[in-house]
């Protein structure tokens, strides 16, 4: 690939596939994982791309529908279909996570028609109890057991550190790139954002940090950013897989400068903490520190601090990146997502910052009437 | 008359009238709980994995689940789901949790249990128990509700292993032990909010009768194999309700004892739960609770529905080994309920399709026709895997499948002119197949 920074991204985004097909032909080994579970740095370690396996929303979903019903979280339908298509025929292995209920399920059920040479399913508890850190350790040594059955070889715990150390450096060049956002207007625009977040996760690690800092130094230099808009939104919710909707938000008067979704932050925030068992660190980093619905979080002595609980960093995120308005998205059929909703939305409204919640159907095509109601939230808080 | 004679097409257990009253008992003890002032706390079906231990210190736990069977059937649910809507939740959540939002709603706003809610409401919790078992709503629901209550809400762990042979054996000791330490917190978090310690004793007392009442409950399934099959699964929706609920309950367990002698009868003497059995049926997953008189005019054209609903059913004689500790034994038959068909399915040698493994050994051992699924609208997990053991089924032993859209709660989805219409030609399919599982050497 000869682009770089911003257009290399811009590529990468626009054929995912392609990029990992050329990696693949360049002799690299590459492994698929859902969500933001499974711990990567474990894979590197193992010599594997870890690629995310994501759906379309702009491909029909047509062979899925013979395996599972349309009220089933349309972005799973669609990996599956993928998979179904041939289409994820380049991983050598499948690494699934119960992180939501669907999400288990699916892992099983893709595995049964995709056929990996490998497959690995990880248990995430949704409780973060002191018990559960053991548990998700116990998960993880599994994780390395069948890795290294897999592989033929072991797996060097100073090597696993060296990749947690190379994971860690990469979400600082993460966080770099989003504090260009603060300023306003934000020197990168919400889809640019996510156009890299995603071509992150579809290449190797170093190659990914490369282009991290050349689009830093190119975003920092810029002249033709964003415009200053009336509207900066925090845009939370299920994962987005294309900038579509962002596109939508964008194309009015607003800019996109924060977000709370697992193709975004959640996925690249937290360190990973160095301990002298990588697996503590990395235990507590996925289960703990990395902040989804799907996890339960203790309740506390009132439901306002429960709110500040589970959504007390997004407060952070809010001001930090000095946003006047909150866009909740989610797709139809995300039960982790849904019944937060009115407990998140009645957060912001305490907060004083306004709220939007948009359902949509994971399609490309059913997001005009959704436009003219962010064109309404927009001007209400302008 | 004639009306009245459709009515009576499935031959309903004698002993099935004896669950009522317990069930009445159940409600009943919810509502004095609430009225004393004692602690109450909502609860989600834990597969026995905490409701026993709440009860051997005094808690009177209520089921909102089961609450929302009851709203359903009475059609009162659709009333609280158009609360919960208000309140700004989305309509695809599972339906029972709408329910209970909705009447929590307005329960909030009265100040007391909701004018006309069924079976004396539910009362005020001390605080909630949610579970990690089978599905997200389990504890994404209770926590939503803590905008209204200003209770704890507990999470009671539950993994979810995969269904390979070696994962299941290598993370047996480490889950089993898991859940019996978070058991330990639970107990702790209980003393702590209640000022009050467990009586072991009691507790122990309770597990022996709880087990007894999952091996007989297993047991009357078993029978279920006999053709024609004696006990129809409208008999067992009916019944699961005190192996889920009441399994402490010495009660419970001698109603159970006169089922399995009613059916044990029934199969000694050659009777079905249906007049003319020609066809045996699984259903799979949850039923149209508002909507059961559609069992009886499948049941006039011999459809006897034979087994059903997987989530449900008891766990077979356990085959874990562990210790003896009373939370270990607790663990042990939470954990084996969910994975025991895992162990199966990896023994079959097919573990990637170990999700529809309940179902393939269970058309094999009841020698089944055809397969009849009931996708929700609001529930994922009942929903998600119908379509590929409908599959499976057809693929492997030749039994056609069924569907008929509906809901737990929303009576407007369930069509069920549509699926009498289709009844015909699923039953010439059902004969066709019949003919060619012979031809293949299969022995129904
Ligand atoms: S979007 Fe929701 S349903 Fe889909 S995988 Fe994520 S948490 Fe699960
Ligand atoms: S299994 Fe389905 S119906 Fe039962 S509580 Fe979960 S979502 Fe609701």
């Amino acid at each position: 690939m000869s682009s770089k920074g911003l257009a290399k991204a811009e590529d990468i985004y626009a054929n995912r596939a392609g990029r990992v097909r050329e990696l693949k032909a360049e002799g690299k080994k590459i492994m698929g994982y859902v969500c933001a579970y499974p711990p990567l740095e474990m894979v590197t370690a193992m010599d594997y791309a870890p690629i995310r396996v994501i759906g379309s929303m702009d491909q029909p979903i047509t062979k899925a529908d013979t395996q599972v019903a349309s009220i089933i979280c349309p972005m799973l339908r669609s990996m599956l279909d993928l998979g179904m298509k041939g289409k994820a025929d380049f991983f050598e292995g499948f690494i699934g996570a119960h992180t939501c209920d669907c999400t288990e399920k699916f892992c099983h059920l893709y595995q049964y028609n995709v056929q990996f040479p490998y497959y690995h399913f990880l248990d995430v508890p949704h409780i973060a109890h002191k018990a559960s850190f053991g548990f998700m350790k116990a998960g993880f040594q599994l994780f390395q057991k069948t890795l290294e059955a897999h592989t033929g070889r072991k797996l060097d715990p100073d090597r696993l550190k060296e990749e947690v150390k190379k994971h860690n450096a990469q979400r600082a060049l993460v966080r770099e790139l989003y504090a260009l956002r603060k300023q306003d207007p934000p020197l990168l625009s919400g889809s640019e954002n996510l156009q890299i977040m995603l071509s992150l996760l579809s290449i190797p690690i170093e190659e990914g940090s490369g282009m991290l800092k050349d689009i830093i130094a190119e975003v920092k230099a810029r002249k033709d950013g964003p415009k200053k808009k009336a509207a900066r939104l925090l845009l939370w919710g299920s994962p987005l897989t294309e900038t579509s909707i962002i596109d939508m938000i964008e194309s009015l008067n607003a800019n996109v400068v924060m977000d709370d979704i697992c193709t975004g932050t959640r996925h690249f925030w937290h360190d990973v903490e160095m301990t002298s068992d990588p697996l503590d660190g990395l235990a507590k980093r996925y289960l703990d520190d990395l902040k989804c619905p799907r996890t339960f979080r203790e309740t506390t002595s009132s439901f306002e601090e429960d709110q500040e609980v589970r959504f007390g960093y997004i407060k952070d995120y809010a001001k930090e990146w000095n946003v006047n308005g909150v866009i909740l998205q989610s797709m139809k059929y995300c039960d982790t997502h849904g019944y937060e909703v009115p407990a998140i939305k009645a957060y912001f409204d305490r907060l004083g910052i306004p709220s939007l919640y948009l359902e949509h159907e994971y399609t490309m095509v059913a997001l005009a009437p959704l436009k003219t109601r962010v064109e309404a939230f927009i001007e209400m808080i302008s | 008359m004639a009306e009245e004679k459709k009515k009576r097409a499935i031959t309903r257990l004698e002993s099935s009238a004896l669950v009522r009253p317990l069930v009445n008992k159940m409600y009943m003890e919810g509502t004095l709980a609430g009225m004393e002032e004692r602690p109450v706390a909502w609860s989600m079906v834990n597969w026995w994995e905490g409701d026993i231990i709440m009860r051997a210190m005094g808690v009177t736990p209520v089921y909102p689940e089961n609450y929302g069977t009851v709203c359903a059937a009475l059609g009162i649910a659709q009333k609280y789901m158009g609360v919960s809507v208000a309140e700004g939740f989305p309509t695809h959540l599972c339906g029972y949790a709408q329910n209970t939002i909705g009447y929590t709603t307005e329960m909030k706003r009265e100040g007391k249990v909701p004018e006309g809610a069924p079976m004396g409401g539910m009362a005020q919790p001390t605080f909630m128990l949610s579970s990690e078992g089978y599905c997200d709503a389990r504890f994404k629901w209770f926590q939503s509700l803590r905008q209204f209550w200003n209770v704890p809400v507990w999470t009671l762990p539950f993994p979810h292993p995969a269904y390979t042979d070696t994962s299941l054996q290598d993370v047996h000791k480490v889950n089993v032990e898991y859940m019996a330490v978070e058991l330990q917190g639970f107990i702790a978090f209980l003393e702590n909010l209640l000022k009050k310690k467990l009586d072991r004793d009691k507790l122990e007392t309770m597990l022996d009768n709880q087990e007894k009442v999952l091996k007989v409950w297993w047991e009357i399934n078993e029978l279920r194999k006999a053709k024609p099959c004696p006990m129809h699964a409208r008999d067992f929706w009916t019944m699961m309700v005190p192996c889920y609920y009441l399994a402490y309950d010495p009660e419970t367990l001698t109603v159970y004892q006169q089922v399995y002698n009613e059916v044990k009868a029934r199969v000694d003497n050659g009777i079905g739960a249906i007049p003319d059995e020609k066809y045996r049926l699984i259903f799979a997953e949850l039923p149209p609770w508002h909507s059961l008189g559609f069992f009886d005019k499948l049941a006039e054209r011999g459809w006897n529905f034979a087994t059903e609903s997987i989530g449900y059913h008891p766990p077979p004689p356990m085959e874990l080994n562990g210790g003896s500790d009373l939370l270990y034994r607790i663990a042990r038959w939470t954990y084996w309920q969910y994975i025991n068909t895992r162990y199966r399915a990896a023994k079959m040698g097919y573990p990637a399709v170990g999700a529809a493994q309940p179902f393939y050994n269970w058309a094999v051992e009841y020698k089944i026709d055809g397969i009849l699924t009931h996708p929700l609208v609001t529930c994922r997990t009942a929903t998600f895997w119908l379509t590929h053991w409908m599959n499976v089924l057809r693929d492997k032993l030749d039994i056609p499948g069924m569907s008929i859209q509906g809901d737990i709660v929303d009576l407007t989805v369930f069509d069920a002119a549509t699926a009498l219409n289709q009844a015909p030609a699923f039953e010439e399919s059902m004969d066709h197949f019949r003919k060619v599982r012979k031809s293949k050497g299969l022995d129904w």
